[in-house]
């Protein structure tokens, strides 16, 4: 009898369970969804980064290397690799370039530019590693 | 005259062999080591081993010359970046992030030409990589790095 109750009682948790997450209205969220970059990183990115690391940039290395418009089609080790070496090229300030910076100033990464980026960065990681 | 410079050349050269390179020792026992601790394909970790494991692993076998100055400063150096960047004998001690980094690297790197170093091959005629070895290495990075995350 006991067991009777267990089961029927386990059954009917697990049965809402599943139904809760159908009437969510979300199956796992994509890629693309969870490496969404929000506004204020975007400008950051347009600024310092996007310049030569898009589809169409004619810095055929930084291109290769890393591309904003193909990050979320990547496979999932990718692009978790690519983001966790977007955090430590920023950690050392290796990028924008210092020859770049020097030449447009403008263009160069503020310290809270690298705080947005690192914290999208890592957070985006985290999510698809699912961690 | 002729001499003397001869004479000059040979003191120098001798002198520069007591300057210490700073050459990182080679270790063969590397329980954390990416072969041994994951289902490698054999064809890859031969591989792997003949063209990548001078540098990025801490199985350094370090030739004759690589004891000659000034030969040895920059075998000192190519190993210790090599080391410092990729070490297949520490995998396991990584991250997963970091893991999934260093695959994504390498994948660009084996595909692209980038890796080995054009010097490597020079020395080691072993070591150089045909279309279908960099298809190999890359195809089974793909695989390894997708499959942490699964």
């Amino acid at each position: 009898m006991k067991n009777l109750i267990l089961i029927i009682t386990l059954s009917t948790s697990g049965f809402l369970f599943v139904n809760f997450n159908i009437a969510d209205g979300k199956g796992p969220a994509s890629k693309e969804e969870m490496i969404e970059i929000p506004d204020d990183v975007q400008a950051v990115i347009d600024n310092s980064c996007y310049g030569c690391h898009n589809s169409d940039s004619r810095n055929d290395k930084a291109k290769k290397k890393l591309s904003f418009d193909k990050l979320s089609k990547l496979k999932t080790y990718k692009v978790v690799g690519k983001l966790t070496d977007i955090q430590e090229i920023i950690m050392e300030g290796e990028m924008p370039p210092k020859k770049f910076v020097k030449k447009y100033p403008d263009h160069a990464l503020s310290d809270d530019g690298k705080d947005l980026l690192l914290g999208w960065a890592k957070k985006s990681a985290n999510k698809i590693a699912g961690e | 005259m002729k001499k003397k410079i001869w004479f000059i050349l040979i003191v120098i050269v001798v002198i520069i062999q007591f300057i210490p390179t700073g050459r990182p020792d080679a270790v063969n026992n590397n329980p954390n080591d990416v072969l041994i601790n994951n289902p490698v394909p054999d064809s890859v970790a031969s591989l792997l081993t003949t063209t990548c494991y001078d540098c990025h692993s801490n199985e350094t076998y370090y030739p004759w010359y690589s004891y000659v100055a000034p030969v040895s400063w920059l075998v000192a150096r190519d190993v210790k970046e090599g080391r410092k960047h990729v070490n297949f004998s520490e995998w396991e001690s990584l991250y997963k992030m970091k893991k999934a980094e260093i695959l994504d690297d390498l994948v660009d790197e084996v595909s692209d030409g980038g890796m080995p170093m054009l010097i490597y091959p020079l020395m080691h005629p072993e070591a150089k990589l045909t279309k279908a070895d960099r298809q190999m290495i890359v195809d089974w990075a793909e695989g390894f790095g997708e499959s942490l995350f699964e």
